[in-house]
């Protein structure tokens, strides 16, 4: 039965560079797993849900946990931990709520190990990660022996535990665009206990400010835990556009958010309290992050 | 009541950190995972995922032949005899025979080079199950038709209690006022972080011996006897360091102990067991879930006339010690609060779930949560302040309760007083904003419990030659600080340091007996033996000192700082080592004091629930405040006060950490925790699923508070009382009273989940939506 297990037996095979992981994922296609944290795949294996035979570490891949500006943007790479991405000063002056976002995942120590690379290669309902990057317009990179190609990170999930990535692909980077003048973001999650607990549902805002009018510019939300795959609300989007910054508006959202989203009941939590939680933090996501975007806009500051 | 200090101490009293804190914060302490023993084999055990079957073949003969596998077990390599705490309760078989009864019943056992290759065996393992309809409900279980577990347990009667004291119809005849509610609390498991493990070894010449992590070692090598049907004096218990018991299993023999001695007789070889934590979260220990039908009949003062429990329990699939957790309840009801009138009636009954025993509190948190929420709503109805009508019916100092508590010191009142005034109760109350509450929850609890059997302590002190003294007695250590407390006892009579004592982990063919760890007695009442032997080996040595120092031995001679001298002459002195080496090498004696404590107390009697329990009794009482988002239903603790009569602080550090100890416990029942099963099958057997507070769940410091109500108690060693469990007691239903402070909905169904929350708040809105 479902007790934990001890590991099963694997080969480990170590390369030092994305071209080496690349070809031993080939050699061993089908048989071989990834290892980014392990945070995620050890509990799988063992609990024997998954059983490689050969377990790939990126540990010993340094270019794949670099932080660095690009033309257009931030590229972060997909072995960068949480506990990294909470403290850079480069991804804390582009889009500050990412590393609050990071910072509230797991404890200090699955920060130390666990990647943002594992969190979206995943594929896991509960991932926080996700939202955050898919409101801000992420384009994961994903690398193969047969060449690279990237993706738009709202085309990546397919379902439970399912990318669009092939078995013989790795994600090497997740990439940002440029922020826009007078835009901020927020993450809004719930869950039982105050910290360290598996997210009920969270929502991820951000927001554009039109300074000229005053009102509501661009606005992307998405949800994390309220359906198989992490979801863009589009019609809570388009309802705020041009909108001003009311009660009423992010009411409104909320309840948008509410249809479009299609939480599951589990032992976990009941689908009606899901539904319940995403109007609210939909709209505590949308305040946050709405606000700060007109205070930036207020004060000039892009 | 004094609130004052007895005597002028030179070690009681004081803030001494645990004597084994640095072994164990470095890791050198070894706890029973830690040892290796050559040649040792490891075990593992094949559980039932049936809730409810019968075996009708087990064939391990692909196990058996598996590389490295050296031997396989089932039931029949035991003789076949259940074992079990009291006559009335002993179910429990070492590996199940003919039917399994929950999902986690142990059915099989291996035995391996390594933990792979065990659990590999396991895998091969082929039983044939016929599977029986199962039931997971109390009162479906009850009725007619009902599956039934156990052959002796008509319509799954596991234990049952009934009992009355005064006149209960007419006390409700002469109430001015009715309040009738209905409770539920939860399965809630111990959440020791060390799990249980073990090493048995069955030797050449029969001798069996078993190292294990225990908190009653006595119990598990009478258990062991009785199971294997061997005499104790072919068996030996040694303890290992403990961590975390709250009887969660590590009080009894354990499947694993049976497996391992038995596997180590088939191999000739050592067998380590440990379990997984997903295998300690699924199988029995836990705090019975339980319907708590409460009514109880008031004057219009508040004052208490009659009141009218009745309980059903979900015990799970055995025993345990079920007739003690159903007496404890009704018995309880008659603490703090004086109640003329009591009637009891409770069925514990067989499910197919993890079966359930004790946990810090046994009971007791269970009824004073509902009984003390119910309070609040009595003194909402009548108009009256809930502070006033706890003390209106708090009991005193010398009263009797009508079930023959006797109650000696009993610092109720100082307890609600001090709560109140450490929380700013009368700033806060009904002045805070909204969702914003504050409540108040009190409790008692006993310092040890003389049930049946066992309950005597005992205690030796050995006074060696350089003036330290090995202490040993039959309790153990399992975090809350025994070690340290019984040390300090020692030195304080002996006049030597704290560090001067050596503490002894148990060990049965060389400690005294001793019934063990469990509901607050070790302070109390080893305590107790450990002062009356450290005295015996004084006075030892007190003859000797005072025949060299030319004194009358009545001359009174004290025993301090590592001194001995005349009192009226105090150059008159030597040192304590040079004492004990003047008794040792020239006088030839052997400096052993002996010291026994047992309560006199007369048994107390299931049938009619009278008689009185223990020798003295702990009130308490617990402020929480609480802010409730009422947009997710969250309950954010702001601020915990408690004050709590332990007698005399023997050392304040410990007690303060035991009562913070229990208090989060209490939170974590009243918030978070909840062992979630469908159809027996545990849903959260890890910790990060299975949600105990942590810190972040905790208020700050500052907002944290403990006050010792010191009342002397002239029985306890050095006036002290019990300080472990009956500060978790009230905590519930402080919060429960917070929480409808906070919000005016009142919750009687554990724990108070967001979800609970948040709907009854949009269904109370719905109903009164300009509140
Ligand atoms: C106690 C605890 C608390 C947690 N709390 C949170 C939380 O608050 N929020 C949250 O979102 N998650 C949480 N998690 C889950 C987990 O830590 C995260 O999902 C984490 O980001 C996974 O990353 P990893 O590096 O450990 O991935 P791994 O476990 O190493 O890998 C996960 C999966 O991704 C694949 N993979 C990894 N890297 C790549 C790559 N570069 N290319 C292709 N495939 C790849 C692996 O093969 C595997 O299938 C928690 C886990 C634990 C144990």
């Amino acid at each position: 039965m479902g007790y934990l297990r001890r590991l099963p037996r694997f080969d480990y095979l170590a390369p030092r560079t994305v071209d080496e992981a690349c070809s031993a994922l080939a050699e061993r296609r089908g048989d071989a797993r990834l290892f980014a944290g392990g945070t995620d795949l050890v509990l799988q294996m063992k609990r024997r849900e998954i059983t490689p035979r050969a377990i790939i570490g990126l540990k010993g891949v340094a270019s794949l946990s670099v932080i660095r500006s690009q033309a257009g943007g931030i590229a972060i790479g997909a072995m960068t931990t949480f506990g990294a991405i909470e403290s850079s000063p480069l991804i804390r002056e582009k889009h500050d709520f990412l590393c609050e976002t990071a910072a509230g995942i797991g404890s200090p120590e699955i920060r130390a190990v666990a990647t943002v690379g594992g969190n979206l290669s995943g594929a896991l309902p509960c991932a926080d990660f996700p939202a955050p990057l898919m409101t801000l317009g992420a384009i994961v990179r994903l690398r193969s022996v047969r060449g690279e190609r990237a993706l738009a990170l709202e085309d990546f999930f397919m379902g439970f535990a399912e990318t669009a990535a092939a078995p013989d692909e790795i994600l090497t980077e997740i990439e940002l665009p440029s922020r826009p003048g007078f835009s901020a973001g927020a993450y809004v999650k719930f869950h039982d206990r105050h910290a360290m607990d598996m997210t009920t549902t969270g929502v991820a805002a951000f927001v554009t400010w039109d300074r000229a009018r005053g009102l509501i510019g661009d606005v992307r939300i998405a949800l994390s835990v309220s359906g198989p795959v992490p979801l863009r609300v589009k019609n809570a989007e388009a309802a705020l556009r041009g909108r001003r910054l009311t009660e009423e508006a992010l009411v409104e959202a909320g309840l948008l958010a509410c249809r479009e989203a299609q939480p599951r009941a589990s032992w976990r939590a009941r689908e009606e309290f899901r539904r319940e939680l995403i109007g609210v933090l939909t709209q505590r996501a949308l305040r946050q992050a709405g606000e700060k975007a007109r205070v930036a806009a207020e004060r000039g500051n892009a | 009541m004094t609130v004052q200090a007895c005597g002028d101490y030179a070690i009681i009293g004081k803030p001494a950190p645990k004597k084994d804190a640095w072994i164990k914060v470095t890791g050198e302490a070894k706890y029973a995972d830690d040892l290796f023993l050559a040649g040792m084999l490891h075990g593992k055990l094949l559980r039932s995922p049936h809730p409810h079957a019968k075996i009708s073949h087990i064939d391990t003969s692909r196990a058996e032949k598996l590389a490295g596998v050296r031997a396989v077990i089932t039931g029949k390599d035991f003789p076949g005899i259940k074992y079990g705490n009291m006559p009335q309760t002993r179910d429990y078989l070492p590996l199940a025979l003919d039917k399994v009864r929950y999902i986690g019943d142990e059915v099989a056992a291996v035995a391996a080079i390594d933990e792979e290759v065990a659990e590999e065996a396991l895998d091969l393992i082929r039983v044939e199950y016929e599977p029986l309809p199962a039931v997971f409900d109390a009162e479906e279980a009850m009725k007619p038709g009902a599956p039934q577990l156990h052959d002796h347990a008509a319509n799954n009667m596991s234990a049952e209690t009934a009992f009355q004291f005064g006149d209960v119809a007419k006390g409700f005849a002469e109430s001015d006022y009715l309040q009738e509610d209905l409770f539920e609390t939860q399965p809630v498991k111990q959440g020791m972080l060390e799990p249980h493990a073990c090493i048995g070894q069955w030797d050449e010449t029969g001798k069996i011996t078993l190292w294990a992590s225990k908190q009653s070692p006595y119990v598990v090598w009478k258990q062991l006897s009785m199971g294997l049907g061997i005499e104790t004096s072919r068996i030996r218990v040694i303890q290992t360091y403990v961590g975390g018991g709250f009887s969660g299993g590590k009080q009894e023999a354990m499947p694993m102990d049976f497996c391992a001695v038995v596997l180590s007789k088939k191999c000739g070889r050592p067998v380590k067991f440990v379990h997984n934590m997903d295998e300690v979260l699924t199988i029995g220990h836990m705090r019975h879930p339980m319907k708590i039908w409460l009514r109880t009949g008031v004057k219009k003062d508040g004052t208490l006339l009659a009141q009218h429990l009745k309980i059903v329990a979900d015990g799970g699939a055995y025993s345990s010690i079920g007739q003690l957790s159903m007496y404890l309840p009704g018995a309880m009801l008659n603490l703090p609060y004086r109640v003329p009138n009591v009637k009891y009636e409770a069925y514990r009954i067989f499910t197919n779930n993890g079966f359930c025993g004790a946990l810090r509190g046994h009971t007791i948190p269970q009824v004073c949560f509902a009984r003390d929420s119910q309070l609040d709503l009595i003194a909402e109805k009548l108009g009256l302040d809930p502070i006033d009508i706890r003390l209106k019916n708090g009991l005193r100092p010398g009263e009797t309760t009508p079930n023959g508590f006797r109650i000696g010191t009993f610092g109720f009142a100082e307890c609600v007083e001090k709560a109140m005034e450490a929380s700013g109760w009368k700033e806060k109350r009904g002045k805070l904003p909204r969702y914003r509450g504050i409540g108040m929850g009190c409790g008692s609890l006993v310092s040890g419990a003389r049930v049946m059997g066992h309950s005597a302590s005992t205690a030796q002190v050995n006074v060696h030659e350089d003036g330290t003294v090995a202490l040993v007695t039959g309790s153990t250590d399992v975090g809350q600080g025994a070690d340290t407390v019984l040390s300090m006892i020692a030195a304080e009579v002996l006049g030597v340091g704290l560090e001067d004592i050596r503490f002894s982990l148990v060990d049965t063919d060389i400690t005294p007996a001793d019934p063990g760890t469990f509901s607050s007695r070790v302070t109390f009442w080893t305590g107790n033996a450990v002062k009356i032997a450290a005295e015996d080996a004084r006075r030892q040595l007190a003859e000797i000192a005072a025949e060299k120092l030319k004194a009358q031995i009545d001359d009174d001679i004290v025993f301090r700082d590592r001194q001995v001298y005349v009192k009226s002459d105090p150059q008159r002195r030597l040192r304590f080592d040079e004492l004990v080496r003047l008794a040792q090498h020239r006088q030839g004696k052997v400096i052993m004091g002996k010291g026994a404590y047992t309560s006199g107390e007369a048994l107390i009697d299931f049938r009619t629930g009278y008689g009185n329990m223990s020798p003295a009794y702990t009130p308490s009482a617990c402020v929480v405040e609480v802010e409730v988002d009422p947009q997710t239903g969250q309950v954010t603790v702001a601020g915990v006060w408690g004050a709590h009569d332990c007698g005399f602080p023997l050392n304040p550090m410990l007690v303060k950490g035991q009562v913070l100890g229990a208090t989060v416990m209490g939170i974590g029942q009243a918030l978070y925790e909840n062992l979630l099963r469908v159809d027996g099958k545990v849903m959260n057997p890890s910790f990060r699923d299975y949600k105990m507070p942590l810190t972040e769940d905790m208020p700050r410091l500052a907002n944290v508070g403990h006050v010792n109500v010191i009342t002397n108690d002239p029985s306890g060693p050095f006036g002290a009382k019990e300080a472990g469990e009956g500060a978790a007691a009230g905590v519930i239903a402080a919060v429960a009273n917070a929480v409808y402070n906070a919000t005016g909905v009142r919750f009687r169904s554990l724990p108070f989940s967001p979800d609970k929350i948040l709907f009854a708040l949009k269904e109370s809105d719905r109903k009164a939506p300009a509140r």
